[in-house]
């Protein structure tokens, strides 16, 4: 059985998302009375995008040694984000400053190793900063 | 009109100490705001108008220019330290902007930026005072077809922005023209790949797309290594924090074809300042010795696109001065502030209002000179931020990015679309797939769907008219060529060799 | 810093004596329109605040906010969220009406929303190049009729007036020309410079500039009656087309579930703008009619107008969902 590489995946997920525009696409009006419709440009950069996935998957499959790519560190990128997502997703529910402290507190005291203490000096200092720079000098609201 | 003497009226008037105090506050705040990714001039310009009514008309158009060519100057900062566009035209500064930063190079990069910002917003005055009118009934022989062929030869920069992979930079470029299709057809009202939400009929904003693939996507990649990034080098001294006369030599020609493309294309009501700052990247690359350097930091890389953005803002104000037509927001604001000071925006309004006009041209070259010695000094003191060690810098960044896409609409929406931009920021510089041509897809895609859909409506669905007028058949037969590019064997060889 | 210097004197501009009402703001009213900054609600709110506030006529301040998108469906959605809240108002034009009837996701219609008053009437005029063939509108009529598909218009979106003229025109003369959909105001008037299309529906105060500077000529007013500016150019009946003139319409609502006092609180409010010379400047300006309604007669007008919209939308040819 033979890995396939990322270039297979993103070819995959492209190609299905280039079907997916085609199948949407094909259900709106092409022409109309007065000029072309909806689906007449999707159409076509729909067809444009499966076709390109397709020659991606084709060629990456036809290649002996699929290319190399570091994942080792993407662990720590997607800890990062999904801590990125839960805190915007908290912004609704206990508002910018507590979720955004949170988000720099993990993000200094678990990525960065820093002691807890020096973490929330950190965090309060960002977040404080943030609060003075933008609500109170320019005006512009938090989420 | 005689240009000498309506230039002497317009030094009269700018020069007035009340007009340069307006003068010097618009342009700092210009800065200001084009630092702040999100807070547009558009909205700032907006906010003060009440004020306005207090101040002469000549002094409140003078403040408001100034907001709006300033914001162009402070535009590059972010992207160039923290690889964040402050606003749609900077994204092309980020390619080599920020890879100057990585190598040590903050300063330089910013200087350049300040420098070609400065020649490019002079030459579009000069443009703008000298061939303001004809150049205005110019540009209405474009119409649909030609601004097709336009944004088609914008396209077909994807082939000189790509990385190794052709077919993924196509990819790419797909992939942001479906995100411009998302929301609701301007034409029939159809809903398309809405699913459903009522905040997506307007479309996903541009900056959205932006700060999350290419500032929240760094964030990410760097937070990669266990081993702690090494804060990124700033040498001392403040010869090395200036461009060197080696920096300028390489940047003599980015500055006169940014210059004069930026300007050209400015006065197109239907283009913009971004499709200007990435034709003007592509034609320095395209001819550059050296095409090997772009996207590594080459210095020229920064000085086409900053000046292109500048001088778009001069011809900006072409067709709206010369004949009441605004090509972007901030010139159709611009414009609702004539009407509401009681003026009559139109063809008659330079020759019947020439002391405003020529108050506001004289200002500019003022402000644009102010720009240059306020932004200069600035320079060291931006550069030192990049010595923050990165367990703040990097927190920084993600908050500098939420509260940007924020401020810009509002939505709590766009932030979890941020969120998702920038895991895919980061998957696509894991696979490989360059991010610039997904900006270029998505700036262009509806303006080019709407010009070819458009263009079909006049033609009665006939595609000839893309390829019998002559203007558009000129444009796309470049664009067609530009694509040939690769398939040139002893070209395309020359373009690997160029990517080793 | 200096951003808040300025916000600062705006406050201080704003702060007017206290009317004495039942009902009265106590912060910044937010007023809520659906187009980007420069955009005709965005210019009308901003211009309503400036006469408010020079006429003293609310304590606070109000705050433009632009909610875009969807054909005024986001700004309406956004209104309909903020159920009971008496410091927020939006301006509506007949777009929020025309929209929820061609489009599903536009869900919240103006029936949703408390209304408040009519403010103006913007009346419209049919422009042709200067060097144009057509001197009448039947010229250009029984030209589209010999070239059927040939001759051109410029305009908005399909539900837009522009579009609903062409329809009205199209339906009593039996000619055909194509319409081409340009999404601002200003690409509509320079395809008509460059000669790319031509005819276009325009509003007079946009088309006096072109006509004064030779550019462009009127060959018909959409109005009942001839408009001040335009005394010798004849209504869409006089030109022998025996249309209804639609109007856009401007005016402002309020979100659902306000209480009574407020809903009269804001009207009075707008009826003593409608009566001050900064009002009527601004309509002479603007070449823009004097439609002031108050709450209950707009409720009728919703209806009228929808009534309307719905027939001509169907006759056209476009799919009416409501």
């Amino acid at each position: 059985m033979k890995r396939f590489g990322g270039d297979f995946w993103s070819g995959l997920a492209l190609g299905a998302l280039g079907a997916y525009i085609v199948l949407e696409a094909s259900g709106w009006e092409y022409l109309g009375p007065d000029g072309p419709g909806p689906g007449f440009f999707p159409l076509w950069y729909g067809i444009a995008m499966a076709g390109l996935s397709l020659w991606l998957i084709v060629s990456s499959v036809l290649r002996a040694q699929p290319e190399a790519v570091d994942w080792s560190g993407a662990r720590r990128a997607l800890v990062t984000w999904v801590a990125l997502a839960l805190a915007v997703a908290a912004f609704k529910l206990v508002g910018f400053l507590a979720a955004f402290t949170a988000l720099a507190f993990f993000l200094v005291a678990m990525m960065y190793r820093r002691p807890p203490a020096k973490a929330a000096v950190v965090a309060l200092c960002i977040t404080a900063g943030f609060y003075v720079v933008f609500p109170l000098a320019l005006g512009v609201k938090l989420p | 009109m005689d240009v000498l003497s309506g230039l002497i009226q317009g030094f009269a008037v700018a020069l007035q100490p009340v007009n340069l105090l307006w003068c010097f506050l618009g342009v700092l705040l210009g800065t200001v705001v084009g630092v702040m990714p999100g807070l547009g001039p558009p909205a700032t310009i907006a906010m003060l108008l009440p004020l306005t009514f207090l101040m002469s008309p000549a002094a409140a158009m003078i403040m408001l220019a100034g907001i709006y060519y300033g914001a162009k100057y402070g535009g590059s900062t972010t992207a160039i330290l923290l690889n964040v566009p402050g606003e749609s035209a900077s994204v092309v500064t980020c390619l080599d902007g920020y890879q100057m930063a990585r190598k040590g190079r903050a300063g330089p990069a910013l200087g350049i930026a300040a420098i070609a910002s400065f020649i490019a917003g002079t030459v579009g005055v000069l443009g703008l005072m000298l061939v303001a009118p004809p150049l205005a009934r110019m540009a209405l022989a474009f119409s649909s077809p030609e601004y097709f062929g336009l944004m088609a030869l914008g396209l077909a920069m994807v082939v000189l922005l790509a990385g190794r992979s052709m077919v993924k930079a196509l990819l790419a470029m797909l992939l942001g023209l479906w995100i411009a299709g998302i929301g609701t057809d301007l034409f029939s009202t159809t809903d398309r790949f809405t699913f459903g939400q009522l905040e997506l009929l307007s479309g996903v904003d541009f900056i959205v797309v932006a700060i999350g693939v290419f500032a929240l996507g760094e964030v990410l990649a760097c937070m990669e290594p266990r081993t702690e990034a090494q804060a990124l080098p700033v040498p001392r001294g403040l010869r090395n924090l200036l461009p060197t006369m080696q920096d300028l030599k390489d940047s003599r020609f980015a500055f006169a074809n940014g210059s004069i493309l930026g300007f050209l294309i400015g006065v197109l009501p239907g283009a913009g300042s971004t499709i200007a700052s990435f034709i003007s990247y592509g034609v320095e690359k395209a001819v550059s010795r050296r095409p090997e350097h772009f996207g590594k930091g080459a210095v020229e890389g920064v000085a086409a696109p900053e000046a292109a953005n500048n001088s778009e803002t001069g011809g900006a104000l072409v067709p709206m001065l010369t004949l009441g037509i605004p090509g972007s927001s901030t010139t159709a604001i611009l414009l609702a502030a004539l009407v509401l000071w009681g003026f009559k925006p139109g063809p008659l309004f330079i020759p019947e209002n020439p002391a405003l006009f020529w108050g506001l041209v004289a200002s500019m070259y003022v402000g644009n000179l102010m720009l240059l010695v306020l932004n200069l000094p600035l320079v060291p003191a931006f550069a030192q931020v990049l010595r923050t060690p990165a367990y703040i810098l990097y927190p920084v960044i993600i908050g500098i990015s939420i509260v940007g896409v924020y401020s810009a609409s509002g939505s709590m929406l766009d932030l979890f679309l941020l969120a998702g931009f920038g895991l895919l920021g980061y998957l696509m510089r894991k696979l490989d797939y360059p991010a610039a041509p997904l900006i270029l897809g998505l700036v262009l895609g509806g303006a080019m769907e709407r010009a070819l859909r458009q263009s079909l409506m006049m033609s009665e669905g006939s595609l000839s008219i893309l390829v019998t007028r002559p203007i558009s058949a000129v444009m796309l037969s470049l664009a067609l060529l530009i694509l040939l590019i690769p398939l040139f064997g002893k070209l395309n060889a020359w373009r690997l060799r160029a990517l080793e | 810093m200096s951003n808040k210097l300025l916000l600062a004197a705006v406050l201080a501009l704003g702060a007017a004596p206290v009317l004495g009402q039942e009902f009265t703001p106590t912060r910044p009213v937010e007023v809520v329109v659906h187009t980007g900054p420069g955009g005709g609600s965005d210019v009308l709110a901003r211009a309503v605040a400036l006469m408010i506030e020079k006429e003293k006529l609310l304590p606070v301040r109000m705050q433009v906010a632009n909610k875009t998108g969807g054909g005024g469906a986001v700004a309406a959605a956004y209104l309909a969220e903020k159920k009971g809240e008496s410091h927020t108002i939006g301006f509506l034009t007949g777009v929020w009406l025309t929209n929820p009837l061609t489009s599903e996701k536009a869900n919240v219609t103006l029936k949703d929303l408390t209304p408040i008053a009519r403010l103006v009437l913007e009346p419209a005029v049919i422009a042709v190049k200067a060097d144009a063939p057509y001197k009448t509108l039947a010229d250009f009529v029984n030209a589209a009729k010999q070239n059927p598909g040939q001759l051109k218009q410029s305009g908005g979106s399909i539900t837009s007036r522009d579009n609903v003229v062409r329809q009205q025109i199209q339906q009593v003369s039996g000619a055909r020309w194509a319409y081409i959909s340009f999404p601002g105001g200003a690409e509509r008037i320079a395809a008509l410079l460059g000669g790319h299309v031509n005819m276009m529906v325009i509003e007079p105060a946009e088309a006096g500039e072109h006509i004064r500077a030779g550019n462009m000529r009127v060959l018909a007013q959409v109005t009942e009656s001839r408009l001040a500016a335009f005394p010798n150019v004849p209504t869409l009946k006089e030109a022998g087309f025996n249309v209804t003139p639609v109007p856009q319409v401007r005016g402002v609502v309020a979100p659902p579930g306000i209480p009574r006092e407020n809903v009269a609180y804001w009207e009075g409010v707008f009826r003593k703008l409608s009566q001050t010379e900064s009002w009527k400047k601004f309509l002479a300006d603007n070449q823009f009619e004097d439609g002031f309604q108050g709450a209950t007669d707009l409720v009728k007008f919703y209806d009228e107008f929808s009534n309307q919209m719905r027939g001509i939308l169907k006759e056209a040819g476009i799919k009416v969902v409501r």
